[in-house]
C-alpha cells in the first residue's frame, strides 16, 4: 500500500483508544515487575550511574615515566586490572572503571581512575581498595621496552637506562634476566640477545621475521620490575558530581515548564486540549523510564537531558494535531460523537508530517546511537525510545483523551434530557 | 523577467551558502593573522578536551558536621564556579575532607583556584564605639564593581539580618566613620578604609572602596565568596586534566551528524523533490548559523552529549518544512494551483508552526531560569536551535520556494504535488473554479470582518473623543 492511501483511509483511532491505552500500561506494569525483581537481585531496582551514586577514585602517579606514546598502554593495563581484581576466591568483583584521565604533566603525572563502587563502603574501604592499591603498585611500576622489529632484528628501547648509578653488576644482572625469559619464549628462535653499552637498549636477533603475537611475549619478557618509581593512591570515596539540588532545580524547571504549556495551550486551543498534550508528555517521560528499568540501563545525567529534549519534542508533536483539530472543528457541525470525527480528520491529515518528522529525527540520532561510543548511546537509546513514546501518543492517545472528554461533556448535558445508551457511537 | 531573477537570487543564495561553509569549517591565515571557523571556535566541555582540577583540603579545626557543610560549600562554590562562566564544571567530594573541582580550560581558571584557596574574613566596625556592624556570615554576594565617586569598589548585597544591622549602623551614626577591615587567610589583617557615613543605608548594599583596580577589586571579591564558604578550604594540588571521553568520542560524534545530516538531506530530496532542496538549504543555514551562535555566546561548553542534542535538532529543524509542505500537498490535492497551493501551504502552517515553537521556548526558558549548569547549558542550545529553525523555514525555505515556483509553476512532479479524488483534470497552474469561488467568498468575509472591525473602532474612537 502506497503511504499517500493512508490519507484516503477513515483512522477510528478514538474507538479503538481501549487498545491504545492498554500498551503503555502493559509497559508500564511489565518495568514494574522488572524493577521488583532488579530490586531482590541486585539490591537496587534502578541501574543508577556514579553521576547519582558517586563512586571511587585513585590516582596512579607515574611521573616523568607517563609519556604521550605509553599512556594508551598504562591506561589499558590499569583499566584490566582493575576490572579483574578477584577476592581470595578467585571470582571477579565486577569493578568498571568509569573514566580514567591524565593529570597534572612533568613530575606530577598521574592517571586519575574513576571507578564504581562494588560493595559497602566498609568492605570497599577495608577489603577491596587496599587490594587494588597493592595490586596495582605491584603491577604497574615496570619498564616497558618500546619494540621495533627490522627484519629479524627487535630492537627493545627502554626509555632510561636500568644501569642504577654506576651499578653495572647490579644491570647485568637485570639483563641476564631479561635474556633468559626472552630465550624461553615458547617457539622463538633467539640467534643472539645484546645490551648496548648504556643499557638503554637490548637487540634481540632472531633465526626468522617474528610474528605479531611473538612481539607481545617478547614486550612482556623484557619488561622490568619498577617498584619505587611511582605511587599508587589508596582508592577513596567520591560524591556524586549530580547532587540533589542539581536534581531538585531540574525537577522545579521540568515542573514550571509544564505548568507555563498548560496555560499557553489552554489560551491558545482550550483547557482539555492542554491537558490531552501534558497527558501525552507524561506517558513519553514514563515509557522513557520504563525502558531504562527493563532494560537496566544505566541512569546518569545524561537522562535528564534526554527527558528534557523529549519534553519540548512530545508537546511539539501533540501540538500540531491540535492544531489541526482547531482548524476542522470551524468547519465541522458540533455533535454527539463528533469530537471523535474531528480527531479522526485531524490525525490523518496530520499522519504523513508526524511520520516524516520522526524519520528525519530517527535518522539523526540514530546515527549518533550506532557510531557514538558507550556514554552517548546512553543517551541516544532513551532519546530513541522516546521520540518513538511521543509519535504514538501523539497520534493513539491525546486526541483520542481530548475527544472522549469533549464527547463525554456533551453526553452529560444530553442525558438529562434522553436516555440515550452512553456508549461511543461511530460515525463515519 | 521574473524568472530571470529568480535564478540570479538562488545563485546569489548558492554562493553565500558556501562562503557560510567555508567559514565555519575552515582555519586559515589571513597575513598575519589566523583566520578560525565557527566549528573550531566553539568551546568544548571536560569529557571532549579536559581542562584543569584542584583538589581542595578542609583546613577548619572544627569537625561538628562536617559532612553537612562540606556539602554546603560545594553548592557554593559550584555557584561561584557557574557564575563565572564555568557551566559545566564539576565539584565531587573526595573521601571526608577534600573537594575536587574540574573546569574546562578556558581563560585561566588556575588564577580562580589560587584564590579559592586563600579566603578573605570581611568585617566594618564602627570606629567611635569599636562595634561589629556586619561580617562574613552577612554577606550574600560580593561582586566588583566602579562609581564615579569611589573608583574601583567591592560591591556586597546582604542577606536579610546584615542589611537590617547595616540600616540600624548606618541610621544612627550619621557623619562618624566605619572601617573596613579584610583578613587574607595567613596574613595579617589590613584596614582597607574608613568612609565617613553621610547617608542611611537600608537597602542591604555595602560597598568596599578603595580598589586600585578592577582586578584588585575582582580577587577580593572572589576572597570574600570563598570567606562565607562554611568549610575553610585550603589548595592541595592543582593542575592540567586530560578529557574523560577524548578525541575519539569527538570524531565519531561529529561524523555521525555529518553522516545524519545528509541522511536527511537525501530523505528530504526524495520525498519532497525541489521542496526538500529547499529545506536542505535551510538546514545548511541552520548549520551554519548554529555553529556560528555556539562559537560567540559566552558561557557555551559543548559537551558530547550537547553535541547529540545538536544533531537531534538538526532532525527536527526541518520539522516546520514537513509542516509546511504536507500542507501545500494538502491545498494541491484539493484543488489549488502550485502558485495557491505554496501560498496557502506557507499561511496556514504557520499558526502550527509558531504554536509548537512557543511552547518548546516557554520550556526553554523555565529550564534557562530554574536549571543550574549543564541544564542552563542545554536551554540555551534548545533556545538557539528554535529561534533558528523557525528563522530558517519561515524566510529561507520561503523565499527559496517562492524563487523555484517563478521559474517553473506548470510541473507539479517537480514539486510531488499530486491531485486528488475530483481534481484531476485541474491544469497544475489553475485552480478548480469551485475551490477558486470559495477562496474568494472567503477573502470577501475576512475583508468584510475587517472593516466592520474599522468600523467599530472608529465609532468607538468617535465616542471616547466625544466624551472628553
Amino acid at each position: 500500500m502506497k503511504i499517500s492511501n493512508l490519507l484516503e483511509k477513515d483512522f477510528k483511532l478514538v474507538e479503538k483508544k481501549k487498545i491504545f491505552f492498554l500498551i503503555p500500561v502493559a509497559i508500564v506494569l511489565i518495568a514494574a515487575i522488572f524493577m521488583l525483581i532488579y530490586g531482590l537481585v541486585f539490591g537496587s531496582p534502578l541501574n543508577l550511574g556514579t553521576d547519582f551514586t558517586g563512586g571511587y577514585s585513585l590516582d596512579v602517579r607515574l611521573g616523568t615515566k607517563l609519556t604521550e606514546a605509553n599512556r594508551s598502554e598504562y591506561e589499558k593495563q590499569v583499566r584490566s586490572i582493575i576490572e579483574n581484581l578477584e577476592n581470595e576466591n578467585g571470582t571477579s568483583y565486577g569493578i568498571k572503571v568509569k573514566a580514567i584521565q591524565l593529570q597534572g604533566s612533568g613530575d606530577s603525572s598521574a592517571l586519575h581512575i574513576m571507578y564504581e563502587a562494588v560493595a559497602e563502603g566498609v568492605v570497599m574501604d577495608s577489603e577491596i581498595n587496599p587490594k587494588l592499591q597493592e595490586t596495582l603498585q605491584s603491577a604497574i611500576f615496570k619498564i616497558i621496552p618500546a619494540v621495533t622489529v627490522d627484519g629479524s632484528e627487535v630492537t627493545l628501547a627502554y626509555q632510561f637506562s636500568f644501569k642504577d648509578g654506576q651499578n653495572t653488576d647490579s644491570a647485568n644482572r637485570t639483563f641476564d634476566s631479561v635474556k633468559t625469559r626472552i630465550e624461553g619464549i615458547d617457539g622463538l628462535q633467539v640467534s643472539s640477545v645484546v645490551c648496548s653499552e648504556d643499557y638503554r637498549s637490548i637487540i634481540v636477533t632472531l633465526g626468522s621475521a617474528p610474528a605479531d603475537e611473538m612481539l607481545d611475549n617478547i614486550r612482556n619478557a623484557a619488561t622490568i620490575d619498577d617498584k619505587y618509581s611511582g605511587l599508587v593512591s589508596m582508592g577513596s570515596a567520591t560524591s556524586a558530581a549530580f547532587s540533589s539540588e542539581l536534581l531538585w532545580s531540574a525537577f522545579a524547571a521540568i515542573l514550571a515548564s509544564v505548568v507555563l504549556m498548560l496555560v499557553y495551550i489552554a489560551f491558545r486551543f482550550e483547557l482539555t486540549s492542554g491537558i490531552s498534550a501534558i497527558i501525552a508528555l507524561f506517558h513519553d517521560i514514563l515509557i522513557m523510564f520504563c525502558f531504562m528499568v527493563i532494560f537496566h540501563i544505566e541512569i546518569n545525567s545524561t537522562f535528564i537531558a534526554a527527558l528534557i529534549t523529549i519534553l519540548g519534542y512530545s508537546i511539539n508533536n501533540t501540538i500540531i494535531v491540535f492544531d489541526r483539530i482547531r482548524e476542522n472543528k470551524k468547519t465541522m457541525l458540533s455533535g454527539e460523537g463528533n469530537a471523535a470525527l474531528i480527531a479522526n480528520k485531524s490525525v490523518s491529515e496530520t499522519l504523513l508530517r508526524s511520520l516524516n518528522t520522526t524519520l528525519t529525527t530517527l535518522l539523526t540520532i540514530g546515527m549518533v546511537a550506532i557510531l557514538g561510543v558507550r556514554d552517548i548511546k546512553i543517551f541516544a537509546l532513551p532519546i530513541i525510545i522516546g521520540l518513538l513514546a511521543g509519535t504514538y501518543s501523539s497520534i493513539c492517545i491525546s486526541p483520542a483523551v481530548w475527544a472522549s472528554w469533549k464527547d463525554r461533556k456533551k453526553r452529560k448535558g444530553v442525558q438529562s434530557e434522553s436516555k440515550e445508551p452512553t456508549k461511543a457511537v461511530a460515525i463515519k | 523577467m521574473k524568472k530571470k531573477s529568480s535564478i540570479v537570487k538562488l545563485s546569489v543564495i548558492g554562493v553565500v551558502l558556501i562562503i557560510g561553509i567555508v567559514l565555519s569549517f575552515c582555519s586559515f591565515d589571513i597575513g598575519l593573522t589566523t583566520y578560525k571557523s565557527f566549528a573550531s571556535s566553539i568551546k568544548l566541555g571536560l569529557d571532549l578536551k579536559g581542562g584543569v582540577y584542584a583538589v581542595y583540603e578542609s583546613v577548619d579545626e572544627n569537625t561538628e558536621n562536617l559532612d553537612e557543610r562540606m556539602e554546603g560549600t560545594r553548592t557554593m562554590l559550584l555557584n561561584l564556579l557557574q557564575k563565572k562562566g564555568y557551566p559545566e564544571a564539576t565539584i565531587v567530594k573526595e573521601g571526608t575532607s577534600r573537594l575536587r573541582v574540574e573546569v574546562p580550560d578556558v581563560d585561566n581558571p588556575q588564577e580562580i583556584f589560587s584564590i579559592i584557596g586563600k579566603p578573605a574574613s570581611i568585617r566594618f566596625v564602627l570606629d567611635e564605639t569599636n562595634e561589629q556592624v556586619i561580617t562574613g556570615d552577612h554577606i550574600e554576594r560580593a561582586e566588583p564593581g566602579y562609581t564615579a565617586t569611589d573608583g574601583y569598589v567591592v560591591q556586597l548585597t546582604l542577606n536579610s539580618e546584615g542589611a537590617d544591622r547595616f540600616a540600624d549602623a548606618t541610621t544612627n551614626n550619621i557623619n562618624k566613620t566605619m572601617s573596613i577591615y579584610v583578613q587574607v587567610a595567613g596574613e595579617e589583617e589590613q584596614k582597607i578604609s574608613s568612609p565617613t557615613i553621610s547617608v542611611a543605608i537600608t537597602n542591604g548594599r555595602a560597598v568596599i572602596n578603595g580598589m586600585r583596580d578592577y582586578d584588585e577589586a575582582k580577587n577580593l571579591s572572589d576572597q570574600i565568596m570563598s570567606g562565607t564558604f562554611s568549610v575553610k578550604l585550603s589548595l592541595m594540588d592543582s593542575s592540567t586534566v586530560s578529557a574523560t571521553l577524548g578525541e575519539q568520542a569527538l570524531f565519531y560524534g561529529l561524523l555521525a551528524g555529518a553522516i545524519g545530516l545528509a541522511l536527511v538531506i537525501v530523505f528530504m530530496c526524495v520525498v519532497y523533490k525541489l521542496l526538500g532542496a529547499a529545506a536542505s538549504v535551510s538546514l545548511i543555514v541552520y548549520t551554519i548559523l548554529m555553529l556560528f551562535f555556539l562559537a560567540v555566546i559566552p558561557g557555551v561548553q559543548l559537551t558530547l552529549p550537547g553535541i547529540a542534542g545538536i544533531i537531534l535538532s538538526l532532525g527536527m529543524a526541518v520539522d516546520a518544512n514537513v509542516i509546511i509542505y504536507e500542507r501545500m500537498k494538502y491545498e494541491y490535492r484539493n484543488g489549488k494551483s502550485i502558485m495557491a497551493s505554496s501560498f496557502a501551504g506557507f499561511r496556514r502552517a504557520t499558526m502550527a508552526i509558531v504554536d509548537s515553537n512557543v511552547t518548546t521556548i516557554i520550556a526553554g526558558i523555565m529550564l534557562f531560569i530554574f536549571g543550574t549548569g549543564s541544564i542552563r547549558g542545554f536551554a540555551i542550545t534548545l533556545l538557539i536551535g528554535i529561534v533558528l529553525s523557525l528563522f530558517t523555514s519561515m524566510i529561507v525555505t520561503r523565499g527559496i520556494v517562492k524563487y523555484f515556483i517563478n521559474i517553473n509553476s506548470t510541473n507539479p512532479k517537480l514539486y510531488g504535488f499530486r491531485r486528488g479524488k475530483g481534481f484531476e483534470n485541474v491544469e497544475a497552474d489553475q485552480t478548480d473554479v469551485s475551490v477558486q469561488q470559495q477562496m474568494d467568498k472567503e477573502r470577501e468575509e475576512k475583508e468584510e470582518k475587517k472593516r466592520a472591525k474599522k468600523d467599530k473602532d472608529k465609532n468607538a474612537g468617535g465616542l471616547a473623543n466625544e466624551n472628553i
